[in-house]
């Protein structure tokens, strides 16, 4: 498989900068620099991280609640994501959306998403888009294992199939819907096992393994771009926090917590480098620094960006229509 | 008491070869199914307790709770108690634990992986291996009613075990005169340096394959022997062969409908019992009966060694019709 040394940094770099961003993002809401709800991905990085690695700056992507680490991978700029959890004017959404509405159409990254489950849809009607327009364009699906039991996964994945649109459909089972475990709420233990009633392929990786999940969405995406239609990936994986910041997680059981902290991708993947003398542990502290330097940037930026001005409140919510209809 | 253990591997049937290939997908709801039929088949036939390895899934404990809601469950059965993890880890422990409590027989559900598994932890028991996995060697495609009804026979001790069973060739892999590890079927060198996810199915990196036994029409990389030499679990040797040297280009059978042509060399045969050593000059990893688990460094030296210390396995077909012969289907 032709995966080089840069490309190895390349992935490090981003599951980092998605850490350390999400690190930041949960003291400054301990804080209170940040209002509303945030979903970390912290645990995850691998999986945002080895699709993306394979997508190209035209493809799409649609996200979820817990966001921030599938924009970043995507190539959204840490500043405008930071801005809009500060609920700042520079912000991706002009400081309306918070942490769960980040788009940049001009990454093909159609949406961090409030609802379980809609951004299923959206990724079926991109890769239909992409479809009628003859391009050879994909969209990654990224959702959880909770929106596997929505209509929409069902919906999609049959769209998906009948049209063999080219939609990668990345299922991050982090083992819980919100505090439910996983076996719980669903008869099956592999959501990869849906995929057989919609005739597309299944499988399912090690979510904390960036080797894995890399392996895995490069095939689904030459299949997609070849006109090969859907398929489904399963990542196994574990969010190191609660469902929301302020979530104190205790449904989770101490032994599971460990074993999964055991299981950390970037420690993985560090240990891989230094064993293949990838890189050294100097340059390793760069990157890091680097990084470290990138989101304190991204955080001053947000706290100097000004507040959206109160005449704006109703902007780029309604349209021309209701706004003729409201005068 | 007549007791039969039975290992189902949830997470077997469900890696990325369904992307590469077209690999056959066996649901776990199945494998409930199959292991509802093996209790059924074994319990009709003589067997007076089971024994059934914990998972994730918990595939014995449904079985149990159908066979239970529909008044069929007439035999005693247990579910191990030990930790669960979900990884192989937990398969070596249950047929260990099998082992220790004296089962007579074990039936297990997955792929060559999860078969190897079972082997490492042991040695004694026969077993039967029906497929659930992927590229399948050493487990067949067998129905889990044929499969309890062997089960039964062999706990029964209704059959010559010496004409029934086999005992099996394991290839060992030792570094500084230590046992690191086993493969049942083949161990493939490959220059990828990372295990990621795990299956291994890109010819284009590997080097060397070393096989127990080696058959055209036995779908993996062991038929990269085959195509040039049949070897049988009746012979007393092994073989390796090395990839894009020589200038002899063979067709393969590499994975589940992949037709590969592969330029390979004239298979070396391995006698049983002899160190054959192997020394890397580049990094790499070393896939054993499919998976990848051994990495290995530029500089390293191993050394493979092919033996008859695998598992004893089944004939289901011989132990059925031998069982068949002395009457053992005749109500009493």
């Amino acid at each position: 498989m032709d995966l080089n040394n840069n490309k190895i940094i390349e992935m490090y770099t981003t599951m980092k900068k998605i850490r350390e961003f999400e690190n930041n993002a949960s003291k400054l809401f301990a804080e209170g620099q940040i209002h509303g709800f945030v979903h970390l991905y912290i645990g995850e990085e691998a999986v945002a991280t080895g699709v993306c690695a394979n997508l190209r700056e035209d493809d799409y992507i649609t996200s979820t609640h817990r966001g921030h680490g599938h924009i970043i991978a995507k190539g959204g700029d840490v500043k405008y994501m930071m801005a809009e959890l500060y609920g700042r004017e520079t912000g991706y959404c002009k400081g309306k959306g918070g942490s769960m509405h980040i788009a940049d159409a001009t990454r093909g990254i159609l949406g961090a998403n409030g609802i379980v489950g809609a951004g299923q849809n959206i990724a079926t009607g991109a890769g239909l888009s992409a479809k009628l327009r003859g391009t050879d364009q994909v969209c990654a699906c990224f959702f959880g294992d909770g929106s596997t039991n929505q209509g929409t996964f069902h919906e999609s994945l049959n769209l998906a199939s009948i049209w063999r649109l080219p939609v990668i459909f990345v299922c991050e089972n982090n083992l819980y819907g919100i505090s439910m475990h996983q076996s719980r709420h669903q008869a099956i233990q592999d959501i990869a096992d849906r995929a057989v009633a919609y005739n597309i392929p299944g499988v399912v990786v090690d979510g904390n393994d960036i080797f894995a999940v890399y392996e895995a969405a490069k095939e689904a995406i030459e299949r997609a771009r070849n006109g090969q239609g859907p398929s489904l990936i399963e990542c196994k994986t574990y969010r190191h926090h609660g469902h929301f910041e302020g979530d104190p997680a205790k449904y989770k059981p101490a032994e599971e917590v460990a074993e999964w902290m055991s299981k950390d991708p970037i420690p993985r993947l560090i240990n891989y480098m230094i064993d293949n003398n990838i890189l050294s542990k100097e340059e390793l502290t760069e990157i890091d620094n680097t990084i470290s330097k990138e989101i304190k940037e991204a955080i001053k930026f947000a706290e100097e960006s000004p507040w959206p001005p109160i005449e704006s409140v109703v902007e780029d919510i309604y349209t021309d229509i209701v706004e003729e209809v409201r005068k | 008491m007549k007791k039969i253990g039975i290992i189902a591997n949830p997470a077997s049937g469900k890696d990325i070869r369904r992307l590469v290939s077209h690999a056959t997908v066996v649901d776990n709801n199945e494998k409930i199914n199959i292991v509802k039929r093996i209790i059924l088949a074994s319990q009709g036939t003589g067997v007076e307790e089971i024994y059934i390895m914990p998972d994730t899934f918990l595939i014995g404990h449904k079985a149990i709770e159908d066979l239970t809601l529909s008044k069929e469950l007439k035999v005693s059965v247990n579910i191990l108690k030990m930790d669960v993890h979900g990884t192989l880890a937990d398969t070596i422990r249950a047929a260990k634990l099998m082992e220790d409590i004296g089962v007579d027989v074990i039936v297990v559900l997955g792929g060559d992986g999860t078969l190897r598994a079972v082997a490492k932890g042991n040695s004694k028991v026969p077993i039967i291996g029906i497929s659930t996995g992927t590229n399948n060697v050493y487990p067949k495609m067998i129905e889990g009613t044929v499969a309890g009804m062997a089960a039964s026979v062999i706990a029964m001790n209704m059959c010559d075990k010496n004409n029934t069973c086999i005992k099996d060739k394991r290839i060992e892999i030792y570094k500084n005169s230590n046992l690191l590890d086993i493969a049942l079927v083949d161990c493939v060198i490959s220059r990828q340096t990372f295990v990621g996810s795990k299956a291994i199915w890109d010819e284009q990196d590997i080097v060397k394959v070393i096989v127990t036994n080696a058959h055209p029409a036995a779908i993996g990389f062991s038929t990269i022997v085959g195509v040039r030499k049949i070897i049988t679990d009746a012979d007393d040797f092994g073989a390796s062969v090395n990839l894009n040297v020589g200038d002899d280009y063979y067709v393969a059978p590499i994975a589940a409908g992949t037709m590969k042509l592969i330029r390979i060399d004239e298979p070396e045969i391995l006698k049983i019992g002899e160190g054959y050593k192997i020394e890397f000059n580049f990094n790499g990893v070393m896939a054993l009966d499919g998976e990848r688990e051994l990495i290995f460094k530029s500089g390293e030296i191993y050394e493979v060694k092919i033996t008859r210390n695998g598992p004893i396995r089944v004939d289901v077909m011989k132990t059925i019709e031998s069982a068949q012969e002395i009457g053992f289907f005749k109500s009493k």
